[in-house]
């Protein structure tokens, strides 16, 4: 066995009221691929905090390549050997690659001239390492998220990172993109680079990662164990302490009841084409596609967002024209739970009651435009309280909550709006199991109080276990309608199929525009 | 050429030029060289007061305070030369002092309590105007040397007036620090990116104190300079600076939420500001258009930089990312 790049042992770090990380250990070997798994609130956060010098444990040790790791601060911790790729990008983003890779080391001397072409040499050397097809000097905003990304591994690598820990590199990604990034994560490996992989995709983990320490309530549930030993099941089980359930939920066939949504023909100004697709009451339909294939942006031009140029949107049977969201919304009782809840689902610094209440607060004003605040509570109330929502009273701001209770306030916010058709985009992104399997829980309810469900989701169990029937869409066509069996083998395969069909000849078009 | 004309300050400078070029022919007496002196005059001035802001929009902040800090230099520049009788180069150099204290006083503040700039230096405008009235009593000191007034008002190559070298100065070195050395990249880059360039290990409260030191030392300059010119120590210097502090870095290019700053843009944004003004003059309009039409041109300007903004995603979108 190899020796180890990085240890710690017996972390104990409390908050007032809170203990975050009680005797936790890891250790990571050298030219290795470590997961760090847990589901919300159990202690990864707070773990990567401890080894980037965010925070200082109250006990316990850390070694780093043999000597003691006692980082004062974030700075410190990277100057000391340990990179970090955040889950947000962290780039100048009008500043060249060559720039944002060497920021820390522009010059000797603050106010000594920039050697560039210097710059560029070193910077290109770092992009054939990775593989980067791009010029150094191009700014770093004229990149794909994908591209940016290396950018920053290569930036954490420059400063001869002995650690190297990715939280969430592949949330956004396409599978192609996250392909491209396991290949250059594995001969990294292979060059003696140490990493650490945070995800909540099982699937990745299994594919790419060879050791495992999962938290639990701030506690190891394992500790840096091989992962051949474990299968999905037993992970699972390690995170939330049972399996995970499937729900058992029968197939439904709603295409019998009255029409809620139906698209006609539909073309967009994005470049949708030829869309066909009906909702029924109570049913929900599953969008399912790669990234970029334009599901979300379809979303939003059936919200009025987009402009519609071709075909007929009809709600109930009637063809209608959404003039603009707010349109949607108000009238036609059409929501949508973004996928980016940060900046298009919540008013993260306004209280959970002001963001549940916003969808309402038109049809609330009494006389002469005055919002009654008992009304808007009593309206909103129960629906905060049906969805569980973990927060120390309704006047917190949303910001202060997780990423799970978050997802619950912006999915309260449409309940309280008491909409129709629901659209929902990727629910479940950052949000741990147990909350995962009550929205769930939440959106099959819903479905059986009548509500119309167009779910997006790039979830594939998500999509299986939820839906009644399966529209595939790719670069902005639907593919096929499947309906959902349930029995995810048969199901994930059609869907490929589906997605995989005349998809090198189209793209090879576009790419040629 | 595509990029020519794709940079941000090819946009103003078309302007500049068709306006020289359209006054000139409407009224000849503007390409006179009295004319060009006078307006060089109003541009070196007024291009020292726009770098004074634009240093601080570079790292996504405002500076409320400019014109008080460029007041209080003035009646300081004034003061001393009058009261204690303090030769002027020695004056000036103490009344930029003023400036750069001021400055670094606003930046350690911002710094150091994380309030936003936008408040403090509302703060510290009220704080230096009232220094400023409490030392002049609102009244100017008018014994300014012949030596000053002279710099402040002649040329020393006919038609270039001694205030245009000083101006063209600061032009060429900010540029070359903000573009060639690491000091003005991490001002950049924290306007660009704050926490980025935090984890880069840039201080970016030290980053932030020095570009309000610059801005400070700019703006005290800027005062020092239009004593000379006006020839006389006057209390309200700086009263109605910040409307064009805004406009010209704007106009120039300059993104409010900071990163993004030219110079050159800078530069002729405060041309275009002189001109139109010179030109309403010239043309006996109401000098109050002067407003209308500045205020105008920020949207103009603003509008440009968002259309260019639009069109950049469009074709980030349409090269299928």
């Amino acid at each position: 066995m190899s020796e180890t790049a990085f240890t710690a042992k017996n972390i104990t770090k409390t908050f007032p009221g809170v203990t975050a990380l009680e005797d936790v250990a890891l250790t990571l070997q050298h030219g290795s691929i470590h997961a760090l798994l847990g589901e919300n609130g159990a202690g990864k956060s707070t773990l990567i905090k401890v080894m980037t010098g965010v925070y200082r444990p109250d006990s316990g040790a850390m070694v780093l390549a043999g000597e003691p790791f006692e980082p004062h601060n974030t700075r410190d911790a990277i100057a000391k050997g340990i990179g970090v790729v955040h889950q947000e990008r962290n780039l100048i983003p009008r500043f060249s690659i060559a720039e944002n890779i060497f920021l820390e080391e522009l010059s000797p001397h603050p106010l000594r001239h920039i050697d560039y072409p210097k710059l560029y040499r070193d910077a290109r050397r770092w992009l054939e390492m990775l593989d980067i097809d791009a010029q150094p000097a191009t700014p770093v905003d004229q990149l794909s998220v994908a591209k940016m990304q290396l950018v920053e591994i290569a930036k954490a690598l420059s400063l001869n990172s002995r650690i190297l820990l990715l939280d969430e590199p592949t949330a956004s990604l396409t599978p192609h993109e996250t392909d491209t990034l396991f290949a250059i994560l594995r001969r990294l490996r292979d060059e003696g680079v140490s990493l650490i992989f945070v995800s909540h995709k099982l699937e990745e983990v299994q594919e790419i990662c060879d050791q495992v320490t999962v938290l639990r309530d701030g506690r190891n549930a394992c500790e840096s164990r091989p992962l051949e030993d474990l299968d999905r099941q037993s992970i699972v089980r390690l995170m939330i302490g049972r399996s995970e359930q499937i729900p058992d939920w029968s197939s439904r066939d709603r295409t019998s009841e009255a029409l809620a949504l139906e698209l006609d023909d539909v073309s967009t100004k994005l470049g949708h084409e030829n869309i066909d697709l009906k909702v029924h009451e109570g049913e929900i339909v599953g969008l399912y596609g790669l990234v970029g294939a334009g599901r979300s942006e379809l979303a939003k031009a059936i919200l009025g967002k987009y402009e519609i140029t071709g075909g007929a949107l009809k709600l109930g049977g009637e063809p209608v024209q959404i003039r603009d969201v707010a349109d949607a919304v108000g009238r036609y009782r059409i929501g949508y739970v973004s996928e980016d809840r940060k900046s298009e689902g919540l008013v993260l610094i306004h209280s959970v009651l002001e963001n549940v209440g916003m969808t309402v607060w038109q049809r609330l004003v009494q006389g002469i435009g005055f919002l009654g605040r008992k009304k808007i509570r009593r309206h909103t109330e129960p629906f905060i309280r049906k969805l569980d929502v973990r927060t120390p009273s309704l006047e917190q701001s949303v910001g202060n909550l997780s990423g799970g209770n978050q997802q619950k306030v912006s999915v309260a916010k449409w309940l309280a709006a008491e909409v129709r058709i629901l659209i929902v985009d990727e629910p479940s992104v950052g949000i741990d199991i147990k909350t995962k399997a009550y929205l769930h829980q939440l959106i099959r309810d819903l479905s059986n109080n009548g509500t119309a469900l167009i779910l997006i989701t790039s979830d594939m169990p998500e999509m299986i276990a939820l839906a009644d029937r399966i529209v595939v869409m790719n670069d902005y066509r639907l593919k096929g309608e499947i309906t959902n069996t349930r029995v995810y083998k048969d199901m994930s395969e059609r869907i490929m199929e589906l997605i995989q069909d005349e998809t090198s000849p189209m793209s090879g078009a576009r790419s040629a525009e | 050429m595509r990029k020519v004309w794709q940079s941000d300050w090819f946009g103003p400078f078309a302007i500049t030029l068709l306006a020289i070029v359209i006054v000139g022919v409407a009224n000849p007496s503007f390409l006179s060289p009295f004319n060009i002196q006078i307006l060089l005059l109003a541009i070196s001035v007024n291009a020292m007061i726009a770098f004074s802001q634009m240093i601080i929009i570079a790292i996504g902040q405002m500076n409320l305070s400019v014109g008080a800090i460029g007041g209080l230099a003035a009646i300081s520049f004034g003061g001393m030369m009058e009261v204690w009788g303090i030769p002027w180069p020695i004056a000036a150099i103490l009344a930029l002092m003023i400036g750069l204290l001021a400055g670094i006083a606003n930046g350690a503040f911002v710094a150091f309590t994380g309030i936003s700039a936008f408040v403090i230096t509302l703060a510290s405008l009220s704080v230096f105007k009232g220094i400023n009235l409490g030392i002049t009593e609102a009244q100017p000191f008018y014994k300014v040397p012949e030596t000053v007034k002279a710099l402040g008002n002649e040329t020393f190559l006919h038609p270039l007036p001694w205030l245009v070298i000083p101006a063209v100065l600061v032009a060429v070195l900010l540029w070359y620090m903000l573009f060639r050395l690491p000091l003005g990249r991490n001002i950049l880059a924290v306007g660009g990116n704050t926490h980025a360039a935090e984890l880069s290990g840039i201080s970016v409260p030290q980053i932030v104190t020095v570009a309000h030191a610059i801005s400070g030392f700019l703006a005290a300059l800027a005062g020092i300079m239009l004593v000379g010119r006006l020839q006389l120590g006057q209390p309200t210097i700086g009263d109605d600076w910040l409307i064009l502090s805004f406009a010209a870095p704007v106009i120039g290019g300059a993104i409010l939420t900071g990163g993004k700053v030219s110079v050159a843009g800078t530069f002729l944004g405060v041309a275009i500001v002189a001109i139109i003004t010179q030109v309403l003059v010239l043309f006996n309009i109401d000098p109050f258009l002067v407003q209308v039409v500045l205020g105008g041109l920020i949207l103009w300007a603003v509008g440009m930089n968002r259309w260019r903004e639009v069109r950049a995603e469009r074709q980030a979108v349409a090269a299928g990312t």
